[in-house]
């Protein structure tokens, strides 16, 4: 059973923003929003580290939690994905948000926020599945075309996965072993907390 | 001989539980070191190690981001965890039980005791209690605060209360038109105080005889009729607590809140919004007596403030010194007129009670 | 006519009775199980066919579930560049 998820690698990622740009033509997201963006831990100076974020679709979502209508449900592949014929831009979402994911266009004076909007890993919303409304709210859904998320995909030095959380995972873990170092799996603790079954082994041969 | 082995004795055991100490500190101490070291420093020495990076995004210390917006440089802040589990945890559960319990003591209340009636009969002479400016001042204040707080209880226990019971799209559609009122009509509630604070400082300043009436608690109970000025001494608490002290922290938090185009920090916001709701809900526990008394808690208040007329009775039981200067011309009636024109036109208003 | 008083009663104890069976002190979210759906109605990605949507690359058969995990997996090696480069 797939769990989707981001892994990505600080000692890869060159803040070309190849992933927020590819996000943004992907899902043609409104002014002012960013599904992804790359920061840069001490830039300019010996030791930067950039790593790119959006919505890690945490297991135990806080956005879900402090929604005040309920609008954010959760697929079985572990995405959390929101209503937005719901929301009503209150922004608490975006308080309780530890990866800052949930982004409000502008809607009308005094920066009132309109629909919340952010990475649905490319999976749309609850409209028809590849459907003219659901590309205009959600943008792409590429999970039921068969592909994984736009950002990932076209990473260009694959320091952003996305997919399977097993099958990422071991991915970069065969990386880390072989370059020695960089085995860290930024942000996994907050977004998923304890794994489901700790005991579980990789499984032996099979690089699945 | 013995002496001198129980004082080594003593001196190693002091020394037992000593020595982890200092070794704690030195071990703190290095750790301190470690925690300044800069991911530069640390590649010196271990070039494979990112420790001091991830430290630096634990912390929610700011990199740098092309995307333009609001802490947007922040990978990770965790002050959100603890604002959902206060706005979550005991302020849903507890404020959601006092509205409750406050509702029940009043129900019980009433059910027990039955409106405060009047002592004698009415005399069918009414008296002008408030002027038209003064009704409206406080109508403007009532009316947008009851909107904010049916509003904002539908933000806090819609998803509890009203959700399982109307389902999401039409609480969708209630809670957007509840927000957008909420929005627009708190700044309107923001303005009614200041008018209603100017208007009516001056009869709310405490005397010595609202000490009286608190001891006997304004004879509700023993049914002693206490004189006090144009407003009794729990009106004015409510005045300088509820409507100026708890109307201030709310509208000041409710701002912060209401204008998020100036990039204020999450972390304010969610400090506004636990103050604004902490604030709101005893203001709306504390309006519940208010709305309660002034309408089927006491015979004749209701029409008090909404025609503006009270029957001599309930002005001389209710507001006795203030009826009394009133009476003997020492001070004008509400609408400024210092002739009794007003009280013959005054409506005839039946204090039947039920 | 009924009396105000019963009306008021009547009024806040139904208040009462909605209002405290909010009260209780209830999961606030449903923690991620694995596999589990929760939430609204939604159609499941596997649930079309892909030869419907533009330029598509992976296979399965409409409701195929294993299908379209299994083509996903096999597209998830795309990122992976050890097997790429062998």
């Amino acid at each position: 059973m797939a769990r989707m998820k981001f892994i990505c690698d600080a000692e890869r990622c060159i803040e070309c923003n190849g992933c927020v740009t590819a996000c943004k033509q992907e899902n043609e997201v409104p002014w002012g929003v960013n599904r992804r963006r790359v920061v840069t831990i001490n830039d300019g100076v010996a030791g930067e580290k950039s790593i790119s974020v959006a919505c890690m679709h945490c297991s135990d979502a806080p956005c879900m939690a402090v929604c005040p209508v309920d609008c954010f449900y959760r697929t079985e592949e572990g995405v959390v994905l929101h209503d937005k014929d719901m929301c009503i831009g209150c922004g608490y979402c975006f308080y309780a948000c530890p990866f800052g994911a949930p982004q409000f266009p502008q809607a009308g004076a005094f920066g009132m926020r309109g629909k919340m909007d952010k990475c649905t890993f490319c999976a749309g919303g609850p409209e028809k599945d590849n459907s003219k409304e659901e590309f205009a709210k959600y943008g792409s859904n590429r999970l039921a075309q068969g592909k994984l998320p736009a950002c990932a995909e076209m990473c260009s030095t694959k320091a952003l996965l996305g997919g399977d959380g097993d099958v990422i995972s071991d991915i970069f873990r065969d990386r880390a072993l072989k370059r020695g170092k960089g085995a860290e799996v930024w942000g996994w603790g907050t977004a998923y907390g304890k794994p489901d079954n700790p005991q579980q082994q990789a499984p032996k041969g099979a690089k699945s | 001989m013995r002496a001198t082995i129980a004082g080594v004795r003593y001196f190693l055991l002091g020394l037992m539980l000593f020595l982890p100490l200092l070794g704690a500190t030195a071990w703190a101490q290095a750790q301190e070191g470690r925690v300044q070291e800069t991911q530069a420093q640390r590649q010196q020495v271990q070039p494979g190690n990112n420790a001091p990076v991830w430290r630096n995004v634990r912390s929610g210390t700011e990199g740098y981001t092309s995307v333009q917006g609001r802490e947007t440089g922040v990978l990770i802040q965790t002050q959100g965890q603890t604002w959902r589990e206060l706005r979550n945890g005991p302020i849903a559960l507890y404020g959601g039980w006092l509205v409750m319990l406050v509702l029940i003591a009043i129900g019980v209340f009433y059910m027990w005791h039955g409106p405060i009636g009047l002592h004698s009969p009415p005399t069918g002479k009414m008296v002008e209690r408030f002027s038209s400016f003064e009704r409206i001042a406080h109508w403007t204040m009532a009316i947008s605060f009851c909107i904010l707080a049916v509003s904002g209880l539908t933000m806090l226990f819609g998803k509890y209360v009203l959700l399982p019971l109307i389902g999401h799209t039409l609480f969708g559609w209630l809670a957007t038109l509840g927000k957008n009122l909420h929005n627009f009509v708190g700044p309107v509630f923001m303005f009614s105080i200041v008018v209603f604070a100017a208007k009516f400082i001056r009869d709310n300043i405490p005397r010595a005889y609202d000490i009286t009436w608190l001891v006997k608690g304004g004879g509700v109970l023993s049914g002693e009729v206490v004189p006090s000025g144009r407003f009794n001494a729990a009106e004015k608490i409510w005045f300088w607590g509820g409507v100026i002290a708890l109307g201030t922290v709310s509208s000041a938090s409710g701002l912060v809140l209401d204008f998020p185009n100036f990039d204020q920090t999450r972390a304010l916001m969610m400090l506004a919004n636990i103050v604004h709701v902490i604030a709101a809900i005893v203001f709306i526990v504390w309006s519940f007596t208010h709305i309660y008394l002034g309408t089927v808690g006491t015979t004749g208040a209701y029409e008090a403030m909404r025609d503006g007329y009270v029957d001599e009775t309930w002005a001389r039981e209710h507001a006795q010194y203030w009826y009394e200067d009133v009476k003997a011309g020492r001070r004008a009636p509400p609408s400024g007129t210092s002739d009794t024109a007003g009280a013959t036109t005054a409506p005839q208003i039946q204090h039947g009670g039920d | 006519m009924i009396s105000v008083r019963k009306f008021v009663f009547a009024g806040a104890s139904l208040i009462a009775v909605v209002a405290i069976t909010g009260c209780g002190e209830k999961e606030q979210v449903v923690v991620y199980q694995q596999g589990k759906y929760q939430g609204k109605a939604d159609t499941k990605p596997w649930e079309n066919d892909p030869g419907a949507s533009l330029y598509t690359t992976s296979k399965w058969k409409a409701g195929d579930k294993s299908g379209w995990e299994n083509a996903l997996k096999s597209r998830n090696q795309n990122q992976n560049e050890y097997t790429r480069a062998e």
